[in-house]
């Protein structure tokens, strides 16, 4: 359980780091940084973009596979990293 | 009057006899009637010449609708019942903080991929792949323009003043004020009100949706945050009321009355204040020149009580090194304008005729010496000055944007940006020759602030582009006629209303440029703030 937490708190000690949070195959979010209700409307909206996402790249070439998906807005980019069981949100603000 | 479609169809053989067949369509609730009509005699196509032993005839056909049916019918419901449903905060689900989850498998998760987001997140810090690059998702309008000069035929012919402007909680209403702002004796001539709804198809810019008479002049005006149809409103007279545009013909639902408690100068700004204590209910709050800040509470014959009140009083005004002596004694210092934070609803900032701005709070507990008998005991609010303008401030607007940033501006032509922080202004501008009159931020860019100016100018400022002059200046009126107040759309955010001493009220639209927040402009806005001197 600590290394679980050491980890993300590297995480968000990175500069221009927003929040972390982390989300189960559900869309369930398992560990966050910002309050509950946020985090439960990016876990859902990020969820289905990256199964989404993950379905394109698939379709597109059977052999190939999502890695890592990065969505840039004007205020912050939304970095995740997919997995089997878990997804890895990391919102950062670039410009700091 | 609309024109029936007339189908005619016309067949002409030269020799046989022609056959003009035309069939008419009047409109369904004439009765029906068959017209004969003379038509030209027919020429023949070979000669040109009229046709003399051939035998002509004409046959007219006609159809019509049998008469239709119409009835009235109106329903009134005679009995009615108020419900309310509320949804389940617990229905969101909870994020779960370690208690059924596989922690070795997010442990294990964690490490495979930390490697890769930490390089990403370095690789993100130090990139220069989008700089300069932006994406128009919108149609860019380039230009400022006019969309409505709105106005009160008979106000102007009593050359009434524009003296407020509000929009509503749907943005889609506008509505002026009408009273007078340059006459200093006590007058009992009525003054009007008028809302306009930008939406309808037939918008006549001479005739308002709806005109509600007021016993004095108005001086100020605010739509209810979110009902849209009520409107608050305080008069010369010291009065505050409260509409409800939704029912024309007594529109009239709250007033204050002339009370031991109420202002006895006019009311120079009322605001719908969130009340902490009850969630969503909404108060109202009233600022007039005699000095009291006073919240009111709704009774339950259409009268308003007094809730809670503040006074300003000279001797309670917290002085700084810098400020010099400029009152004494409990005269009352007049308030001519208020703006409340958006982020911290304790904390308000008061402009006063003596020239200077006050941070105060509603969270204050020392007693003010009250002159008049009234119900509820005031209390003193200020807790800091600013420095002051060389003259009356007559606009105060706290940023949404930043917690201690806000705008002032006066008589003396400038307009101050001011950091709560600290007494002396940030940047100050100068603006006009002659008096500024309402100051308002941009709801969606940072950077970006409205002046009102009395040369007849409406001034739009970004800090983005020059903190020295305006980004653009919109001639409202000609001759000098003074543009007295100005309100931003927060839901159409490309309209702006500005109105003028001639009586008109005038709706610009903006271009892209004043309605989409810039990539950077928080950074530079946090820039701005924290320039403090010390």
């Amino acid at each position: 359980m600590a290394e679980t937490e050491e980890t993300l708190k590297r995480i968000q000690a990175h500069k221009g780091v927003v929040a972390t949070m982390v989300v189960n195959a559900e869309g369930i979010p398992i560990r966050t940084t910002l309050d509950n209700s946020t985090t439960v409307h990016y876990a859902g909206l990020l969820h289905q973009l990256t199964m989404k996402a993950r379905s394109t790249v698939r379709d597109i070439d059977p052999q190939n596979d999502l890695t890592f998906l990065r969505i840039r807005s004007k205020k912050h980019e939304i970095m995740v990293a997919p997995d089997k069981e878990y997804l890895l949100i990391v919102i950062q603000n670039p410009s700091e | 009057d609309v024109i029936p479609p007339r189908l005619s169809v016309s067949t002409a053989t030269g020799g046989r006899g022609a056959a003009i067949l035309a069939a008419g369509f009047p409109p369904p609730v004439s009765p029906p009637c068959s017209r004969t009509r003379r038509r030209p005699a027919p020429r023949c196509s070979r000669c040109g010449g009229a046709p003399g032993t051939r035998s002509v005839f004409f046959n007219q056909k006609s159809c019509q609708t049998g008469e239709v049916a119409v009835a009235e019918v109106a329903v009134q419901s005679r009995s009615s019942r108020d419900a309310a449903v509320q949804t389940d905060r617990s229905a969101v689900p909870d994020v779960q903080q370690g208690a059924c989850v596989d922690e070795s498998g997010v442990l294990a998760f964690l490490r495979r991929v930390e490697e890769v987001v930490i390089k990403e997140l370095n690789k993100n810090v130090t990139s220069r792949a989008f700089d300069g690059f932006d994406v128009n998702w919108t149609d860019q309008n380039r230009t400022v323009l006019c969309l409505h000069a709105l106005s009160y035929p008979e106000a102007q012919d009593q050359h009434l003043q524009v003296t407020g402007v509000s929009w509503n909680a749907t943005g889609s209403v506008v509505a002026c004020s009408y009273g007078r702002l340059n006459d200093g004796d006590w007058s009992t001539e009525k003054s009007y009100v008028c809302t306009w709804n930008l939406d309808r198809r037939r918008l006549d810019p001479q005739r308002p949706d709806l005109v509600v008479d007021a016993p004095s002049s108005v001086m100020c005006l605010a739509f209810h945050p979110s009902q849209p149809s009520l409107i608050a409103a305080g008069l010369f007279s010291g009065e505050t009321v409260v509409w409800d545009t939704s029912k024309p013909e007594d529109p009239l639902i709250w007033r204050t009355g002339m009370t031991d408690d109420t202002h006895t100068d006019p009311v120079y700004q009322v605001h719908w204040l969130p009340d902490a204590k009850h969630g969503n209910h909404v108060q109202l709050l009233s600022a007039s020149t005699d000095g009291k800040i006073l919240v009111w509470r709704e009774e339950r014959d259409g009268r308003l009580m007094v809730a809670e009140g503040f006074a300003l009083v000279a001797q309670q005004i917290p002085r700084s090194a810098q400020l010099k002596k400029l009152v004494w004694g409990e005269a009352a210092v007049g308030v001519t304008s208020l703006s409340f934070s958006h982020f911290d609803p304790h904390v308000f900032v008061v402009g006063v005729e003596g020239g200077f701005s006050l941070k105060c709070s509603t969270a204050a507990d020392t007693p003010a010496p009250c002159r008049t008998g009234g119900s509820v005991p005031l209390r003193a609010p200020a807790e800091l000055a600013f420095s002051p303008h060389s003259g009356p401030v007559y606009s105060v607007s706290c940023s949404p944007f930043h917690r201690n940033l806000f705008l002032s501006c006066g008589t003396d032509g400038q307009v101050h940006l001011s950091s709560m922080l600290q007494t002396q202004p940030l940047i100050s501008l100068q603006l006009s020759t002659k008096y500024l009159f309402c100051v308002r931020w941009s709801p969606v860019r940072p950077l970006v602030f409205a002046v009102a100016s009395g040369e007849g100018d409406v001034h739009l400022f970004d800090f983005e582009k020059s903190s020295q002059k305006p980004a653009v200046s919109m001639k409202q009126a000609v001759d000098e006629c003074p543009v007295y107040c100005l309100e931003f759309n927060t839901k159409q955010t490309q309209l702006l209303a500005a109105g003028d001493a001639a009586g008109t009220v005038k709706v610009w639209q903006l271009s892209s440029d004043f309605t989409e927040q810039r990539p950077r402009e928080m950074n530079h806005l946090e820039q701005l703030a924290s320039e403090l001197t010390d």
